[in-house]
């Protein structure tokens, strides 16, 4: 890792002495007078709403107090805090000076109107995919929303990664220009999953590790990594979920959030699911459930469904010892069996079934621990189930034991390493031996 | 539930029962009947000025609609204690039950003693009130005699009516037409004829308890649920440790972002019970709550604060081997003689941990001053102990507080000691407003009286045909009595005043020839934190160390645990029991040890590792015993040590029962502490306060865990007894002789954890 | 201010969002009927139902009740006489009681979802529920009368 960086550096080093400035420099495109919101067209406006939703564009470009679109949110890259830009139109502090060109080019090719490079933690190298049609009607939505006056907040990179022109250098390493292409051979349905997931919609940009750059790793494309603390689990074979998901389930899944046998979207998911995907029509919610569904795999699994759930479900309520040898099973006992308990064989959708939960089959424990300690909220579920966290009542060290029980007792995978430190960084507790490199 | 209290029920039976009379007089909306205020000796009650008369003992009214309102002094915290007093005075009063409320007093002078512990309600009220009972019918007769105008020979009371042929007058109607007011002197009294056992027709018949309906809906109102107006909430912040700790510096910075947050207060207890407290003041629980977490108290601690559980035990050791301490309890002449010139004997050691209370609902009360008296409202088992505690924390006289009771989250004992409720009374003070002071679930824990940890050391001496000769029991733990009220502990046969709470049980009724019981106060222990009153207090471990000793006596004697004990339980002597409350004496405990072992099929197969286990006790006083006897059924794992409770099989004689279901809901409540206390759950101490503050780490006993339960009640019109707790002490003893029967493991320490089993069955 | 539905009629409460809805429903609106045992959900006293499941109101901030519909023992039934409650006078489970309001409520959920429970249904769904005074026999001989009356109530 410690070499990665080093060699990262020293070739973005060499870049920026030699090149960087020619090759960064960028005109900067004539600012525009605001155009009246009457001149769009509401049906493209629409249009754009759908598109901002399946951008998720909200989530990032709103500060949790804010205005929607008005940028302030921070985001931690790892090397410091970026700040989201305000998207509204206001002319000073917004885009409002933004022509339909500057826009597009921003969305293609990651350089703002002045053109300044912009960071990477915006997904351009995503965007770049979406097509001009698709992003002059995004524009129009985003220029016809109420202007917020939000200046921009000062970004706390170290040096040098402050220094926007090296942004150039990034892109050499890690950028590819290109409106999506079909991929020829798939059906209709799978090219429109595919262009709205490697588009818009960025999946990737969770669900791919990145490298010490920050870029996605290409060569380990959606095998999952970790966000905001959570999870982002694989989306490829090597998904963790206990049963294949069929396109049903996660069409379910992310059509109203929950899959009855997969569980819930929680965290950084539940925004996408719910203030994201939410304004896409059925048909494009169809068509990422085609897309995913044979990227992962698990199409082919599907047959073996019903004779995976009964194992699953034996497995997981099999006698798995006394509380009285077993702290775990013990809280377990008292915490969790009275609304996790299923005696049958097909779990009742109230009672989340545990062991078909993939925060309890995934390679990393945070996102049980973030659930064990801050619940999940009613919006989250369907209607009628809701859980409190556990933050008050459990201690760290019952938090390890409990998730080291439901570990051992709900899946059959080997023992999660280190979970005192996943604990620790749960709670926001830093953590001395932590093994940061 | 200390002696004093028991020796002042009796007391005040004792005047009840030989200097009082009775009067029925006509009040505002009926008539009252009660026993009179001593010194008056009323012989014509319209004459008698009726409000001076009735101060002292008012027991129950009569209304206008025939409703019969018995009064009660003791505090209901499970034991439905309300349906059984009020059954026993409508009984003989004849009246109809549908017409029978209960009512809960508040502390007054006119109560006579409170105290509600030692499973004594029934016992000790069931004299007086049957009198009371009597005494009523008898007027009403003669009153009812008069209106239907028949002669008062030819009447009869069933029912809540008089009749007399086919004539009958309700009481309802005597109450409104007639003009009852009787007096009966104290002779007059003891002569009225009580109704003899086979003609009751309440008691010991089934019936509900009044007082379960509402605890089914939400409406029954517990101390937590008090309040009034203009009151403030308060968490207490408590100290390191029990005693010696005093506030340095209290810094309140944090809290003051809490919305809410009012402030905190270094208490100033002239009482000495709650030295170094805090109380942080909120504008509601959660505030309170929340403010107390941020705000920042320095300490100074004392000596208790290096002291843990180990300490504790091995200091009762040293105790117990240190032959001058204590009080000789029990000390026959010749018993050193005995053992030296014994053929063989037996010396085992047993110890318990601490256990808390833990009664669901946290200690709470609420405190304010109302035109110069303090009313304090909450749930208390003890108001007479407390009360004095209370008017010296507040500088004011014991005239000048009221306890107002409420239903108890539970008793157990906890509620005994009323401290929780002298810092809600010195916060009001200093604040100046009714406040509600409310204990979180921890801080009840870390406040607890707890059951002491405790050592045992136990001999048996053997002839040369393997028949006891002589037996000594020493024991040592915190005392609750002397740390709590000390004037009322007995003085031993060696002049030592001693914890009858903390000993009885050792005391048995088997005979062994020369007996000593030596008990010891384990100093360490009432230095380091306040023992209390558990649930059966002492037998919770003197019975633990005596019938698994007896157990073993019985193997190395080579004889059936069953048939040991019934030899024992021979009835000779001192064990042969004596009016009025211990008739038959050890034959009836013999009589409860060969029914349960018949019901649990004793000596019969068993499959592998399965084993029965017996044990037996006579409560908790030899003048008031309830005999029990419990067979356990368990099953070891050999390979993780988990011992299966399958089984209780229990058969108890406690004479007259006078309310079957509520009996049967006790012996099974207490059955399962039994249980939960010999498995499930036990703590420590470790640097002056206990390890386990909540349950996830404290563990009692869950519906899971519950075994089969086979509880037998034997036919009896004796006296009846107390049965609130004998059953709590059987069951860890049956349990672990149950797992030596099963897989020959002998574990005598009080939690038996997995570990310590496993270690049991590798021979060392 | 957080709105919901309590007992079937709307309230709306002016306390810190992360107050437990425990102490709103007991402290600031006044319903005592639900207990307060542990503060961390591990005892049941607490339970009251949120969109007609069980949960611990000890640990559930307000903020996470705001528009739904929450019933507690006093809104179980109007005349405190659902199966379960009259279930619980005949087998005269409940000692010192104050266990037994969540255990009611607890039991409610635990019928809902299974209708002719097992032993080992109530032993999995009872167990967070505490009764310190180990009324346990009866509670689980009261869920399945009411669940016998429940069953023959509905077929
Ligand atoms: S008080 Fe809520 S679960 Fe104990
Ligand atoms: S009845 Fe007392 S805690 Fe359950």
């Amino acid at each position: 890792m410690v070499k990665r960086i080093l060699i990262g550096l020293l070739a973005l080093i060499v870049l920026g002495v030699l090149g960087t400035f020619a090759l960064a420099w960028r005109p900067a495109i004539a600012p525009i007078d605001r155009p009246a919101a009457s001149s769009f067209p509401a049906d493209l406006v629409a249009r754009g709403e759908v598109l901002a939703g399946a951008g998720n564009c909200a989530s990032c470009h709103s500060a949790p107090d804010g205005q929607a679109y008005a940028g302030g949110l921070g985001l931690d890259s790892g090397f410091g805090i970026i700040y989201s830009t305000n998207i509204t139109p206001d002319p000073d502090t917004g885009i409002g000076h933004w022509s339909a060109a500057a826009f597009v080019r921003a969305m293609h090719s990651g350089v703002a109107r002045d053109g300044a490079q912009l960071l990477p933690a915006f997904p351009y190298t995503h965007f770049t995919q979406v097509t001009d049609d698709d992003l002059k009607a995004l524009y129009a939505f985003l220029m016809t929303r109420t202007p917020v006056k939000a200046e921009e907040k000062t970004n706390t990179l170290p040096f040098p990664l402050n220094i926007r022109a090296l942004q150039a250098g990034w892109k050499l390493l890690f950028f590819r220009k290109g409106v999506f292409q079909p991929t020829a051979g798939k059906s209709e349905e799978w090219n429109r999953g595919a262009y709205l997931s490697e588009g818009l919609g960025h999946c990737a940009g969770c669900h791919t590790p990145r490298n010490a750059l920050g870029g996605e790793k290409t060569r380990a494309e959606y095998a999952g990594s970790t966000i905001d603390g959570w999870l982002a689990p694989a989306l490829t074979s090597a998904n963790p979920a206990p049963l294949p998901w069929t396109q049903d389930d996660l069409y379910a899944y992310l059509r109203s959030g929950v899959a009855p046998l997969h569980g819930a979207a929680a965290g950084s998911m539940f925004d996408v699911v719910h203030h994201g995907l939410a304004k896409l029509p059925d048909a494009d919610i169809h068509a990422i459930a085609v897309y995913f569904v044979d990227r992962n795999g698990s199409a082919a699994l599907a047959d073996n469904k019903s004779a995976l759930l009964v194992k699953t479900i034996a497995f997981a309520h099999r006698d798995t010892g006394d509380e009285a040898t077993d702290a775990g099973a013990h809280l377990y006992q008292v915490a969790c069996g009275s609304c996790h308990y299923n005696n049958s064989e097909l779990p009742l959708p109230a009672r989340p079934e545990l062991a078909l939960s993939s925060t309890l089959t995934g390679p990393d424990p945070s996102n049980l621990i973030h659930v064990m300690l801050e619940g999940i909220g009613r919006d989250e579920r369907m209607p009628g189930v809701y859980m409190p966290g556990f933050a008050k009542g459990l201690s760290d060290a019952d938090v390890v034991t409990l998730a080291s029980y439901l570990r051992r007792s709900h899946s059959e995978q080997p023992a999660w390493a280190d979970l005192s430190g996943a604990v620790a960084s749960a709670r926001g507790i830093k953590h001395q031996d932590k093994g940061n490199p | 539930m200390s002696r004093l209290d028991k020796l002042q029920g009796d007391a005040m039976l004792a005047s009840l029962m030989s200097r009082r009379g009775f009067l029925i007089a006509a009040t505002g909306t009926g008539v009252t009947l009660a026993f009179l205020r001593p010194g008056f000796a009323a012989s014509d009650a319209a004459a008698v000025p009726v409000e001076q008369a009735f101060e002292p003992t008012i027991w129950y009214q009569i209304d206008r609609d025939g409703i019969v309102t018995v009064n009660i002094t003791r505090a209901e915290m499970g034991q439905h204690v309300g349906t059984a007093l009020a059954r026993i005075v409508a009984d003989e009063l004849e009246a109809n039950w549908d017409s029978v409320r209960i009512k809960h007093v508040d502390t007054d002078p006119k109560w006579g003693i409170m105290v509600t512990g030692g499973s004594w309600s029934v016992w000790q009220s069931f004299p007086y009130l049957s009198q009371a009972g009597a005494a009523g019918r008898i007027a009403l007769i003669e009153e009812g005699a008069k209106l239907l105008g028949v002669s008062k020979t030819a009447c009869s009371a069933r029912n809540g009516m008089v009749v007399a042929g086919n004539k009958s007058i309700s009481y309802a109607d005597i109450v409104r037409k007639g003009k009852l007011a009787r007096t009966f002197t104290a002779d007059e009294l003891k002569a009225l004829p009580l109704k003899p056992a086979a003609d009751r027709r309440l008691i010991g018949v089934p019936t509900q308890a009044i007082d379960i309906p509402s605890k089914t809906t939400g409406a029954a109102r517990y101390g937590l649920d008090a309040e009034v107006a203009g009151m403030v909430y308060a968490r207490p912040k408590l100290p390191p440790t029990r005693y010696g700790c005093s506030v340095t510096s209290i810094d309140d910075a944090e809290a003051k972002s809490v919305k809410g947050y009012i402030k905190s207060i270094a208490l100033d207890d002239p009482s000495g019970t709650v030295p170094g407290w805090v109380v942080v003041f909120a504008d509601s629980f959660y505030a309170a709550d929340r403010a107390a977490e941020k705000v920042k108290v320095v300490w100074t601690t004392g000596a208790a604060a290096k002291i843990s559980e180990k300490d504790i035990l091995d200091h009762g050791v040293k105790l117990i081997e240190d032959l001058k301490t204590g009080s000789m309890v029990v000390n026959d002449d010749g018993v050193d003689q005995i053992f030296s010139s014994a053929k063989t004997t037996l010396e085992r050691s047993y110890t318990t941990s601490t256990v808390l209370h833990f009664q669901l609902e946290p200690v709470n009360a609420l405190a304010f001053e109302n035109n110069g008296i303090w009313e304090i409202h909450t749930g208390n088992q003890w108001q007479s102990l407390i009360l004095p505690t209370l008017a010296k924390a507040l500088g004011v006289g014991e005239d000048k507080v009221v306890l107002r009771t409420y239903l108890l989250g539970g008793g157990f004992g906890r509620r005994l000691n009323g401290d929780y409720s002298v810092p809600a009374a010195l916060a009001s003070k200093a604040l100046g407003k009714p406040v509600k002071l409310v204990f979180t679930r921890a801080d009840d824990a870390r406040f607890d009286s707890p059951r002491s940890p405790s050592v045992q050391r136990l001999w048996m001496a053997f002839d040369e045909n393997k028949k006891v000769v002589g037996m000594e029991h020493h024991a040592t733990a915190g005392w609750p009595t002397q740390v709590m009220i000390p004037v009322f502990m007995p003085k031993g046969k060696n002049g030592e005043p001693y914890d009858p709470f903390a000993i009885s049980g050792a005391d048995h009724w088997y005979t062994v020839g020369a007996h000593r019981v030596r008990a010891i106060s384990n100093d360490l222990a009432n230095d380091t934190f306040r023992p209390g009153w558990l649930r059966s207090v002492g037998p919770g471990w003197t019975n633990w160390a005596l019938e698994s000793f007896i157990d073993e006596a019985a193997h190395f004697a080579g004889v059936d645990p069953v048939a040991f004990r019934l030899g024992l339980l021979d009835a000779q002597g001192k064990n042969a029991g004596s009016a009025p409350s211990a008739v038959g004496g050890a034959l009836r405990q013999a009589n409860v040890v060969k029914r349960a072992a018949e019901k649990a099929g004793w000596g019969g197969q068993l499959p592998k590792d399965t084993g029965l286990g017996i044990a037996t006790t006579f409560g908790q006083e030899r003048d008031m015993p309830t005999w029990s006897a419990c067979v356990a059924r368990v099953k070891v794992d050999r390979s993780t040590g988990v011992v299966k409770l399958e089984k209780l099989t229990l058969v108890v004689d406690a004479g007259t029962i006078v309310h079957p279901d509520g009996a049967l809901a006790q012996c099974e409540g207490a059955a399962l502490w039994g249980a939960s206390m010999a498995l499930h759950e036990g703590t420590e101490f470790v640097n002056g306060q206990v390890r386990d503050t909540n349950l996830n780490s404290y563990t009692p006993l869950r519906i899971r865990d519950v075994p089969e339960l086979d509880i037998e009640f034997i036919p009896s019109s004796e006296a009846p007894v107390g049965l609130g707790e004998p059953a709590t002490t059987v069951v860890g003893p049956a349990i672990a002789n149950a797992i030596f029967a099963a897989v020959g493991a002998r574990l005598r320490h009080l939690p038996i954890r997995p570990d310590a089993v496993l270690k049991a069955l590798k021979p060392a | 201010m957080t709105g919901f539905t309590l007992n079937g009629k709307p309230v709306s409460v002016d306390v810190a969002d992360d107050t437990p809805l425990l102490w709103v429903v007991r402290d600031t609106i006044g319903f005592k009927g639900t207990k307060f045992g542990c503060g961390i959900g591990m005892c049941g006293a607490c339970t009251v139902h949120l969109d007609g499941r069980a949960v611990r109101s000890c640990i559930t901030p307000v903020n996470a009740v705001a528009g739904a519909s929450v019933v507690t023992i006093e809104g179980l039934d109007p005349q405190g006489q659902h199966p379960l409650q009259k279930a619980w006078v005949a087998t005269q489970t409940p000692q010192c009681g104050y266990c037994q309001s969540g255990q009611i409520m607890q039991a409610a959920t635990l019928l809902k979802d299974y209708p002719n429970p097992s032993d080992a249904d109530i032993d999995a769904v009872m167990n967070g529920n505490l009764c310190r005074c180990m009324a346990y026999a009866r509670i689980r001989k009261a869920i399945k009368l009411a669940a016998a009356e429940m069953r023959g109530a509905s077929a």
